[in-house]
């Protein structure tokens, strides 16, 4: 941006960018905009499980393993979705749930973003050799199923750990959730490298990138400065709907035992309620079942009007 | 088909769009006639109106945003926007047929060039598939097309621009249109192809009788190939007249700048005139006369920028749209004019 | 055309012999089974202060040249020499001075500008660029260049923070313009320049880049398909098709004395305005053959009223004919 200098002596009058445009427009879709409240509640709640978790306060909230009541109590006004085989309370369990899902949806998110963006921006721009090996990896990649993929990283990383206390982070167990956030994030940056790939090749040719290199622009800004600004759009629109695949991607794999196992999460707590559910015990499926479908739809149509908003050729001139 | 052999006829007629931006006034009260067996054009720059009023016609204009909001389209007499929407079908590709200016998009890619043409002839005629084939070979060879029988198979990716554009016109002449709507049809050609389509399109005239409204932005074809010319300007008609009369002697100032600006072959200039400022914008248009910001004339001219001129009839067979085209006001008019602006120069006092 | 070392030295650009062929690759191990010959050797000199009009239709090779001249495409074979540097052959230092130098300007205003740049932005990148370490960029200074060469082009330092949507063709065009002089360029390459603009505008740029200029002494080098825009803006024109020069001559001579068949019928197919202008249609038919597969000899004898032998079976050179400061023609029957 050029900053207002002294020397010239006027404010130059801002202009309108192509992404205030974008923006401006997803803030008159009013649906739109009450599915980023309803997101915007997720994300602070699971914001809040945080703070109270490494600040050590002691919210009831995060106390979802203390008994609050008998086993299998219905919902009632004491615990409004009642609770489960072992008394323990639904609804706290359910809005930890939160904070489980939307932290394995948000680093998938980086590492499939953080290796399917700079591979497909260089596929896209060098071609040749780097292009044919990155497509021939996530071609491969993208034919084994998936859930074949996790299972064979959940066993080569089970019982394995990483001493991470230099950073603090203490030592993190390599099974359990992170492989979860692992093989989910590698197993998908596939679809947006692919879309990366097609949008630079489209835009390397444009005649604004050509003018570019013909002053003398290097390559890495030519990648940085001018090609992904221009497909950064992108990004954000499948950032969106990824992470609703994640989220479910996150339940069916603790559905399947391999995901969070020491605490509650949604897909656990389906796994655990089927059994119940010939018994007449509804509540926590229902809980987490609603809690997985709220935030999915919310996504969803946020994701559209995103989509709606900043993609430039949806516009009429 | 009227008495004196008007094919179609454009009464008052306006497009708007309606968009998330405000009213975009496309095209406003435009009128104009074409003859049987006459090429009528239709000139402008990019954003005049000219293609939407095309489309106007054809009721082709994207509803939403788009709308017709006024006047009236006669073809042969009939009102063409009471019919319904499986009337109009009939007369599409029928009796009005339309071409248009990128080949490549108006074809469809997936299916054969002869395909194409024969969903064209079938759609509209009660024909069976061998003779719709046998027609479709012809009608390749009448536009020009060589080895028409191998040329039928090829799909249009497989085909030059000029070789497209011609296929588009076989699909076009195929039903024995009486009216041809051509937009834009040779702009996006080489300027040796574009002569030989025009000369396409001026025999198959010739030979069927049919008339041509053609819309393009290209003055020299117009002078060209047209027997009328109607200018357009930021959504209105600004002059209309007879082609070779026109070009002769342009009376509104937006015509003299255009003939003015172009650089000709020959004519060694060391600079050429200009029209000053920028075509506007559909969402804000100038106050008064549309062309006033740009026009040395109308410039600062009180009644310029505040009354817009219509389109009237000066002398026999022109019309134009400006204060200052000689024989434009009445006599009356002027008197008013003086009385609230002072004097005023004049370029000619004629009677109406 | 043969060029002697000695004589490079009065000339801004001499282009030898330019060739550009693209190879077409089939199958699986891509192995190139032809070329599309996009450049068939082309030459010619432009001197410091002139202006060379490259006309042809599409497909002739003419922004191929272009862009194969700054090396935005990689040349086959030829030699261009640049202020006496060897441009195919330039590294580093020698590079640089040649983006430095040489400018382009394109032809759609709507693709050639960075949507998400603001206007200060894309006309001061090449002085970032090219300048980077020397000084501080951000000091009023480097404010000012950008803001001196919008005002050179008409528009003012208040369009500095806008973004390229907000503005016209016309006005979009001209951006293009003061991005192509802000490094102060010896050579400016213009590929079609006013071709995707409203006529009313057309004059507008075309006086602007006129007027520059005069005011700069730059250098020309313009490609275009409209003959008109060329003789009024250039004074050499040469004529191209499919990849070779059939004629080059001084505008106002090509228009007087056009030989060329092809450039005669290219002259008579414009459309004119003024009756008076009208001459003769040239017998002309037929398409421009497909780059794939060339004619033998003369690429023109396909569609040439006057074809004989020699013409199907030997490219004719281009060879100097007389009338003024040098017109060239390539056929056997001039």
């Amino acid at each position: 941006m050029i900053r207002r200098d002294g020397q010239i002596g006027k404010e130059l009058p801002k202009g309108r960018s192509l992404w205030s445009d974008g923006l401006r427009r997803l803030r008159r879709h009013r649906l739109a905009m009450v599915c980023l409240g309803v997101i915007a509640v997720y994300v602070v709640l699971t914001g809040l499980i945080y703070l109270d978790e490494l600040s050590k306060w002691d919210t009831p909230v995060t106390r979802w393993d203390e008994e609050v009541g008998g086993a299998y109590e219905p919902p009632s006004a004491k615990n409004i979705f009642g609770t489960d085989f072992l008394g323990r309370s639904v609804f706290r369990k359910t809005l930890y749930g939160a904070r489980v899902s939307i932290t394995v949806a948000f680093w998938a998110s980086v590492v499939s973003l953080g290796v399917g963006v700079p591979l497909g921006a260089i596929a896209g721009y060098f071609r040749g050799v780097a292009d044919e090996i990155i497509v021939w990896v996530y071609t491969t990649l993208s034919s084994i199923p998936y859930i074949l993929l996790i299972l064979a990283f959940a066993l080569v990383l089970k019982d394995k750990t990483i001493n991470l206390k230099w950073a603090k982070l203490g030592i993190i167990e390599l099974g359990g959730i992170a492989t979860v956030y692992l093989a989910i994030g590698l197993t998908s940056w596939v679809g947006i490298c692919r879309l990366i790939r097609g949008e630079v090749i489209k835009h390397k040719n444009r005649e604004y990138v050509l003018a570019a290199k013909s002053y003398g622009c290097g390559n890495g800004r030519i990648i940085f400065r001018h090609l992904i600004p221009n497909v950064f759009h992108l990004v954000i629109i499948s950032f969106s709907l990824r992470f609703v695949s994640f989220i479910q991607a996150e339940v069916i794999l603790s559905f399947l035992g391999l995901g969070e196992k020491d605490r509650p999460s949604w897909g656990a707590m389906i796994d655990q309620a089927r059994l119940e559910l010939p018994r007449g015990h509804w509540w926590e499926m229902t809980a987490a079942t609603a809690a997985i479908f709220f935030i999915s739809l919310a996504l969803n149509i946020f994701g559209d009007a995103l989509r709606d908003s900043l993609d430039p050729k949806l516009r009429i001139q | 088909m009227e008495q004196d052999g008007t094919l179609l006829s454009l009464e008052g007629v306006s497009t708007h769009f309606f968009t998330e931006e405000g009213v975009a006034r496309a095209v406003q009260d435009v009128s104009f006639s074409v003859k049987r067996g006459k090429t009528f054009a239709l000139v402008g720059e990019s954003g005049c109106g000219k293609s939407v009023t095309a489309l106007s016609i054809m009721r082709l204009v994207p509803d939403p945003p788009g709308k017709i909001v006024g006047g009236r389209i006669a073809f042969e007499g009939q009102d063409l926007q009471g019919l319904s929407e499986k009337q109009m079908r009939g007369i599409r590709g029928n009796n009005i047929a339309m071409i248009f200016q990128e080949p490549m998009t108006s074809l469809n890619p997936v299916f054969t060039v002869g395909n194409q043409i024969v969903e064209a002839i079938r759609m509209h005629q009660r024909k069976g598939l061998t003779d719709a084939w046998s027609d479709a070979v012809e009608m390749l060879r009448k536009v020009g097309i060589p080895d028409p029988e191998q040329r039928v198979r090829e799909y249009p990716h497989q085909m030059s621009g000029g070789m497209r554009q011609r296929v588009m016109i076989a699909m076009a002449v195929s039903c024995e249109p009486r009216l041809l709507i051509a937009d834009e049809p040779t702009t996006a050609l080489d300027v040796t192809i574009q002569a030989q389509i025009l000369d396409l399109l001026d025999e198959l005239q010739s030979e069927s009788g049919m008339s041509i409204l053609l819309i393009t932005h290209d003055l020299g074809v117009v002078a060209e190939r047209a027997d009328d010319v109607a200018v357009m300007y930021a959504s209105r008609i600004v002059e209309m007249a007879e082609s070779s009369v026109l070009f002769a002697e342009p009376l509104h100032p937006y015509t003299q700048g255009l003939l003015k600006s172009l650089p000709r072959l020959g004519l060694l200039e060391k600079r050429l005139p200009t029209v000053r400022g920028v075509v506007p914008n559909p969402l804000c248009f100038p106050t008064g006369c549309k062309f006033h910001p740009r026009c040395a004339i109308g410039f600062d001219d009180e009644r310029c920028r505040s009354v817009e001129p219509e389109l009237r009839q000066v002398g026999e067979t022109r019309r134009a749209a400006c204060w200052y085209t000689p024989g434009y006001e009445t006599q009356e008019e002027y008197r008013d004019y003086e009385s609230r602006y002072g004097k005023h120069k004049r370029l000619s006092v004629d009677g109406r | 055309m043969n060029q002697d070392m000695a004589s490079t030295n009065d000339y801004l650009l001499t282009v030898d012999e330019l060739k550009t062929y693209f190879p077409i690759r089939k199958g699986l191990l891509r192995r190139t089974v032809g070329y599309v010959k996009a450049v068939d050797g082309v030459s010619f000199r432009i001197r410091s202060g002139q202006t060379l009009g490259l006309v042809g239709e599409s497909g002739c090779g003419k922004t191929t040249v272009a862009r194969s001249i700054v090396r935005l495409v990689l040349a086959t074979s030829g030699r261009v020499v640049f202020d006496e540097i060897d441009v195919l052959s330039a590294g580093g230092q020698s590079l640089r001075q040649i983006r430095r130098e040489i400018s382009l300007i394109f032809q759609d205003p709507y693709g050639s500008l960075n949507p998400r740049m603001t206007v200060g932005n894309i006309v001061g990148e090449p002085l970032k660029v090219q300048e980077k370490g020397r000084a501080n960029r951000w000091d009023g200074g480097y404010i000012e260049r950008v803001a001196s060469v919008l005002e050179k082009v008409g528009l003012s330092s208040d369009h500095m923070n806008r973004y390229p949507h907000e503005f016209s063709g016309g006005q979009r065009q001209r951006i293009g313009i003061a991005r192509a002089l802000a490094l102060e360029p010896k050579l400016v390459i213009c590929d079609e320049p006013v071709s995707a603009l409203d006529v009313s505008i057309q004059s507008q740029i075309l006086n602007l880049l006129k007027d520059l200029q005069g005011e700069f002494g730059l250098t020309f080098l313009f490609i275009a398909h409209d003959l008109a825009v060329v003789e009024f803006f250039c004074e050499l024109v040469a004529v191209m098709y499919m990849g070779r020069i059939v004629e080059q001559a001084g505008s106002e001579e090509l228009y007087k004395n056009a030989l060329h068949p092809y450039t005669r019928a290219l002259m008579s197919a414009i459309p004119h305005v003024d009756p008076s202008l009208r001459g003769r249609r040239e017998a002309f038919g037929g398409e421009v053959p497909s780059a794939l597969n060339p004619p033998s000899g003369c690429p023109f004898h396909p569609r040439c009223a006057e074809v004989g032998e020699k013409c199907t079976i030997e490219i004719p050179t281009l060879t100097e004919k007389g009338g003024g400061e040098g017109h060239f023609v390539a056929c056997w029957k001039r």
